[in-house]
């Protein structure tokens, strides 16, 4: 009964979709240019509809309402609540319902936010984002109805994946969702500035707003989900270069472009034309990712639940809307003032597109890295493997010159600037970086010919963000950012060159020696959880002064019959102590893997300072 | 068929055996195995799975170590068997030129067209 509610009311949300597309294109024809109060009602009534079909599918997950079809595949009487809950989201069906909520909640948003701007503007943004609306509309009823009945009603659901029963991972999918829908509304603003041309500073200053709660969901969405890698999937990694990774990468490389882009053209009014084609690129690729990810072409240990017959619906939708877009570009491309001034080289313009150009190269990198062995395997029918190396070849050298960009770019003034005389002080801050990295390189070695520069230019940008911090009149929130980024590069940097590691087979009662600790494997413990068995190893870790107690786990869930392996971590500022363990067939084995992670939780602090950056710049006003 | 199952007979009698000796050897199985896929595991490498086929290839590279293989010739050897799909670093080829080298022009090309957009007067 309760799961038909959610079921009719996505339906009358269909029909309002269709309302409002074919209202909007005939005030549009009409010329009538008023965004009537009517069509404001018409989305609030969708968005609760929408809201409430979600808040159904929340209640059938709770109640374990077998009769639905999705919750018999992804839930289980015996899972705790907190995870019947987030269950809600961590299947197919569910996360496009939720796909939708924040589709419907961001144009509600952006109806009320964009109130100041032109009404044609306004207009036409609604109808491009409500075709999204309708895709995805038609998308869910037709090929992945939550709401599917199954009779007779079955006693017991099949249970969730318990790898995914995790507290980060039960709020990682939201997180980033809200990230990668975001950039619709980007999108279909950008299509509706470029009809009704007006492409211009005050478009600018609105669409940033969108630009950066995107860019700042995405960041943390990604984070997330690489922390939940770290201590989940038992590699000890944070960040393998794995295609469902790339795939959520792509839109943040593509985005951060974007901001810089829109930063420059609300100040300075240029680039337009290259902002609209960012904000049409972001959207694909946020589109395209889904699609990679639900179709199950992609090989990756993060796709859980994929259908190739659905995998060819969502490819449809993406081609009809790129192909409305690139036409739509093309065709109005006219209404963009063109802007026949040239850029000077010294000028934070340039630096703009300086960044954008090695944005889109990380971009081509791992585009390209993700879709080639896809290509090549259906027109040749040869599969490779395309990994870290590849990467790593790839951009490291080009990260380098992007870093020293990356220190000066921001402090060269807009317009033109001279080439100021470089004082003592900008040499000595060259200098330190030098002699740091000299000393470090002495002291541990290197044996990875690129680390060496990587390092002294990270510290490079790390010191001259530090300095520009007591500057006058700086913009707090991107020095924090470009701080956050050296931090970023160089906590990685440092954890992959001391990263120690020792993994052999133990018994309980063994002891193991490894650099100048002992690993004591001291005793295992079994007990009963709610829907799972839980071995928890106790080991120590002892060395001169002090010992250090860790207990991972592993668990053996029931529904369905899983095994994962927990790892324990201990974090200090300085290194994680990481310690997993695994059941190996001879008896009484265990593979132990004990791994020291220096500046671990720097990393995660990093990208934490580059989403700061983002909110700040959101709360200010205008500057 | 029939060799690759004795081989992995073998395998398994020394996965049995086998004492995981120096760590230097296996600080160099490590590294090795980090650039090679699972073949039977959603996109996990050897190193990091726990499966029985990384298992067994882990005992495998070990050996190849101590018979003073290096690591070329260790992943020749594992291309040869299993072929390119397994090696996460692909090598440049007629296949795989273009995986190296679109970026790259992409790169070239963007810096020519900052290059005219911007005056340098």
């Amino acid at each position: 009964m309760v799961n038909q509610l959610g079921n009719y009311s996505l339906y009358i949300a269909l029909l309002i979709s269709i309302f409002i597309i074919i209202k909007t294109s005939l005030s549009f024809r009409n010329s009538s240019n008023v965004l009537s109060g009517n069509i404001f009602s018409l989305i609030s009534v969708q968005s609760l509809m929408v809201i409430i079909s979600f808040l159904t599918l929340i209640y059938a997950f709770v109640t374990s309402d077998f009769s639905n079809e999705t919750v018999y595949n992804n839930s289980h009487t015996a899972k705790p609540l907190f995870y019947k809950i987030s269950g809600t989201w961590g299947n197919h069906e569910g996360s496009l319902l939720l796909w939708l909520l924040v589709l419907t909640i961001f144009l509600f948003l952006f109806v009320i936010d964009s109130k100041n701007l032109p009404q044609k503007y306004r207009i036409l943004t609604l109808f491009f984002q409500e075709i999204i609306i309708f895709g995805f509309l038609l998308f869910i009823l037709f090929t992945s109805n939550p709401f599917a009945n199954i009779f007779p009603i079955p006693s017991e659901g099949t249970g969730l994946n318990p790898i995914l029963q995790d507290p980060a991972l039960a709020i990682h999918p939201p997180i980033l969702y809200l990230g990668y829908v975001g950039t619709s509304i980007i999108f279909s603003s950008a299509l509706g500035a470029i009809i009704s041309g007006s492409i211009n500073k005050s478009w600018a200053s609105h669409i940033k707003r969108w630009v950066l709660i995107s860019w700042v969901f995405l960041s943390i969405g990604i984070l997330l989900g690489s922390i939940w890698a770290y201590y989940e999937l038992g590699w000890g990694g944070f960040w393998f270069w794995d295609p469902v990774e790339n795939v959520s990468l792509m839109p943040w490389l593509c985005l951060t472009a974007l901001l810089h882009t829109v930063f420059t053209l609300e100040k300075r009014g240029t680039f337009q034309s290259w902002a609209i084609i960012l904000s049409i690129t972001t959207f694909s690729l946020s589109m395209s990712g889904t699609f990679l990810v639900r179709s199950g072409i992609l090989n990756s240990i993060h796709t859980f639940a994929n259908d190739p017959s659905r995998g060819v619906f969502i490819l449809c939708f993406l081609f009809v809307l790129i192909f409305i877009s690139i036409f739509i570009y093309f065709f109005y491309q006219k209404t963009i003032t063109v802007d026949s001034t040239k850029t000077f080289l010294m000028s934070k313009e340039t630096a703009v597109l300086i960044n954008n150009l090695f944005m889109m190269f990380f971009l081509s990198v791992v585009l390209i890295g993700t879709v080639y062995p896809i290509f090549l395997e259906v027109i040749n029918n040869e599969k490779i493997s395309i990994g870290p190396p590849f990467y790593h070849k790839l951009i490291i050298p080009f990260l380098i010159p992007f870093l020293f960009f990356m220190a000066i770019g921001p402090n060269i003034k807009w317009i033109k600037d001279k080439m100021g005389k470089i004082n003592l002080k900008d040499i000595f801050i060259f200098i330190i970086p030098i002699v740091i990295s000299y000393i470090f390189v002495n002291k541990f070695g290197v044996s990875y010919l690129l680390s060496l520069p990587l390092f002294i230019f990270s510290l490079f940008l790390f010191f001259v963000t530090i300095r520009d911090f007591f500057g006058k009149n700086i913009n707090i929130s991107q020095k924090i950012s470009h701080f956050g980024f050296s931090l970023l590069i160089l906590s990685i940097l440092l954890n992959g060159v001391l990263a120690k590691e020792h993994s052999s087979n133990m018994r309980v009662g063994d002891e193991i020696k490894f650099l100048d600790k002992i690993i004591q494997f001291q005793n295992i413990e079994v007990i009963k959880k709610q829907n799972y068995q839980t071995l928890i190893g106790k080991f120590n870790i002892v060395d001169e002064n002090n010992s250090l107690s860790l207990k991972p786990e592993i668990r053996i869930y029931d529904q369905p019959q899983t095994i994962t392996s927990e790892a324990d971590i201990s974090s200090t500022i300085f290194a994680d102590n990481f310690l997993v363990f695994n059941i190996i067939k001879n008896d009484g084995f265990y593979n132990v893997r004990y791994q020291i992670k220096p500046f671990m939780i720097w990393i995660w602090i990093s990208v934490l300072l580059i989403s700061l950056g983002g909110i700040l710049s959101l709360k200010k006003k205008n500057v | 068929m029939n060799k690759m199952k004795i081989l992995l007979k073998l395998i398994i009698i020394f996965l049995i055996f086998q004492n995981f000796s120096s760590a230097e050897t296996s600080q160099k199985v490590d590294k090795i195995s980090k650039n090679l896929r699972c073949l039977i595991c959603q996109g996990q490498s050897v190193y990091d799975s726990q499966s029985d086929f990384a298992l067994s290839m882990k005992i495998l590279i070990q050996n190849k170590i101590d018979e003073g293989k290096n690591d070329e010739q260790i992943y020749d050897f594992l291309k040869n068997k299993y072929g390119e799909w397994i090696v996460y670093d692909p090598e440049i080829n007629k296949n795989t030129i273009l995986l190296w080298v679109l970026p790259l022009i992409l790169f070239v090309f963007g810096g020519i067209l900052i290059y005219r957009k911007v005056s340098i007067k």
